[in-house]
């Protein structure tokens, strides 16, 4: 029981350190860090309200709840962004509806609360195989996105004007983003906790991008920062007893750390 | 041979008027300034021509709707709209608006890209790093790219920002080249570098105060309706120029 786990763990680390290379990479390029910090507490209200319908109407998955949630969440700040209103702004209000609702849906299932708290830390050596099917059917989904409209999304994010003259609708691909990413932080909540998104998401690509600076550089250098930091998060779990996740967070702040030093 | 028709051309944000029936037709080839103030409506015009807004009236480019036109259009936006949070190279920069041709990233259009970074001087910039160019240098390199799809129709937003004067000037003769065979618009304040190359001049200041011939609209008359200040113009060899400008002596 326990090697499965920790294989599963590997396994999921391995898939984390996908997203991580490419939602990460492109949220740092678009410079939408904030909206993936947003996204995440939208899928804890998600989550939250999941189990409140399995409790109270039917059995459903509460991730799926979360993900249906963070890309309504997604879309409704790529509307206001549409509509002039900064993607900052969006994310704030959108950031101070989702914990309200949060809060709201977890009073109303008060002795099960600690299950959606339980997404606010998250456990890589404590998945299910279903957790793990959504994890991998998400990865895939992404991978495949990125390889059909990588250069689109790219010319989209770098000159959103330029891209728009020359025939690519915008507002398609910018919205395609904000759902992929939407669906990258969901992806990762069981493993890594609705708090530790941010970390595993953003910093190992924050890192690359100061090391290697070229889009492919930094999305295989995210790649190899996730991947390093998520199994020395699992292997130091095992001597100190906490989170892997925590630790994970921490490594791969460290070496953001040291990239600063670079000039 | 036809080239750009506009009828009527209103635009509005929030019931007010940021353009107001502007009308003016473009034969091609050609080159056209568009001059005025500050928040005259200048770049909402190029935007309107492109079909980045919605407006009332009636555009015609090369007798097509804004939005069918695309694909004959390159345009060089202000450069503060480029987010340079994207680590691309500058080849990169130039062969990007091929994907959304369709045209693919063939050996053919490497050669074209490299002939266009040569064309503004920047050809042995072509591994490097665009964010880390000097402001003018990225310039030059976004003025590449508009050429990359080889467009009959080129609109320019102020292209000279943060462009030394030996700059500016090769790129001033570039265009020369260029109007030949393509219609170029282009925003600018100082218009006195490109009087010679100039078909026309379109002022503007939230509506249309003329259009025409250099030496018909500029004049202190119209300098005062465009500005609300009087500008002295010289004239020298049948053609004018602006007092205080780049070619005032």
């Amino acid at each position: 029981m326990f090697d499965t786990l920790l294989i599963r763990g590997i396994i999921a680390v391995f898939l984390i350190s996908i997203v991580s290379a490419t939602i990460g990479s492109f949220s740092i390029f678009r410079g939408s860090t904030f909206f993936v910090a947003g996204i995440a507490h939208g899928a804890l209200a998600g989550a939250a309200l999941g189990i409140f319908i399995s409790l109270t109407f039917f059995p459903i998955n509460s991730l799926i709840v979360a993900l249906v949630f963070s890309i309504f969440f997604a879309l409704a700040i790529g509307y206001a962004s549409h509509r002039r209103e900064d993607v900052d702004v969006a994310v704030g209000i959108m950031f101070a509806i989702s914990m309200s609702l949060a809060v709201l849906f977890l009073s109303m299932i008060r002795e099960y609360a600690s299950v959606a708290w339980g997404l606010i830390i998250g456990d890589v050596l404590l998945l299910s195989q279903q957790d793990m099917n959504i994890l991998m059917i998400s990865v895939i989904a992404i991978l495949l996105v990125f390889v059909i409209y990588y250069r689109r999304i790219l010319y989209t994010i770098f000159d959103p004007e330029s891209a728009e003259a020359s025939g690519l609708k915008v507002l398609y691909y910018e919205t395609l983003l904000f759902a992929l990413i939407a669906v990258g932080v969901v992806s990762l909540l069981k493993c890594v906790g609705a708090i530790l998104v941010y970390a595993l998401l953003i910093i190992p690509a924050a890192a690359a991008r100061r090391v290697l600076p070229s889009v492919g550089g930094t999305i295989i250098g995210a790649f190899i920062i996730a991947l390093v930091s998520g199994l020395f998060g699992i292997a130091m779990s095992f001597y100190i007893n906490v989170a892997p996740s925590s630790l994970a967070g921490l490594f791969a702040a460290g070496v953001y750390a040291f990239t600063l030093l670079k000039r | 041979m036809k080239g750009i028709e506009v009828s009527n051309l209103t635009v509005k944000f929030r019931n007010e008027a940021v353009l107001d029936n502007i009308n003016l037709k473009i034969n091609h080839p050609s080159f056209v300034v568009i001059m005025g103030p500050n928040g005259a409506g200048k770049t909402t015009f190029l935007k309107a021509l492109i079909g980045l807004i919605s407006y009332t009236g009636r555009i015609k480019i090369f007798g097509n709707a804004p939005k069918d036109a695309r694909n004959t259009i390159g345009y060089l936006p202000q450069r503060d709209h480029i987010n340079t949070n994207v680590p691309l190279k500058v080849k990169d920069v130039l062969l990007l608006p091929l994907i959304s041709r369709h045209m693919g990233i063939k050996k053919e259009n490497v050669k074209w890209a490299k002939g266009n970074l040569k064309k503004v001087g920047m050809e042995k910039y072509w591994n490097d790093k665009f964010d880390t160019l000097s402001g003018g240098q990225q310039q030059r390199v976004l003025f590449a790219r508009t050429l990359m799809t080889d467009p009959k129709l080129i609109i320019l937003d102020e292209p000279f920002s943060a462009t030394d004067v030996k700059t500016k000037m090769e790129l001033i003769q570039l265009l020369h080249n260029l109007k030949i065979e393509k219609t170029i618009l282009i925003v600018i304040h100082d218009i006195n570098p490109l009087v010679e190359c100039t078909d026309s001049v379109l002022l503007l200041n939230k509506r249309q105060i003329d259009f025409g011939l250099v030496s018909q609209v500029i004049n202190e008359e119209n300098m005062k309706k465009l500005y609300g200040v009087g500008i002295p113009i010289i004239h020298r060899e049948k053609v004018c120029y602006i007092m205080g400008g780049d070619r005032h002596v």
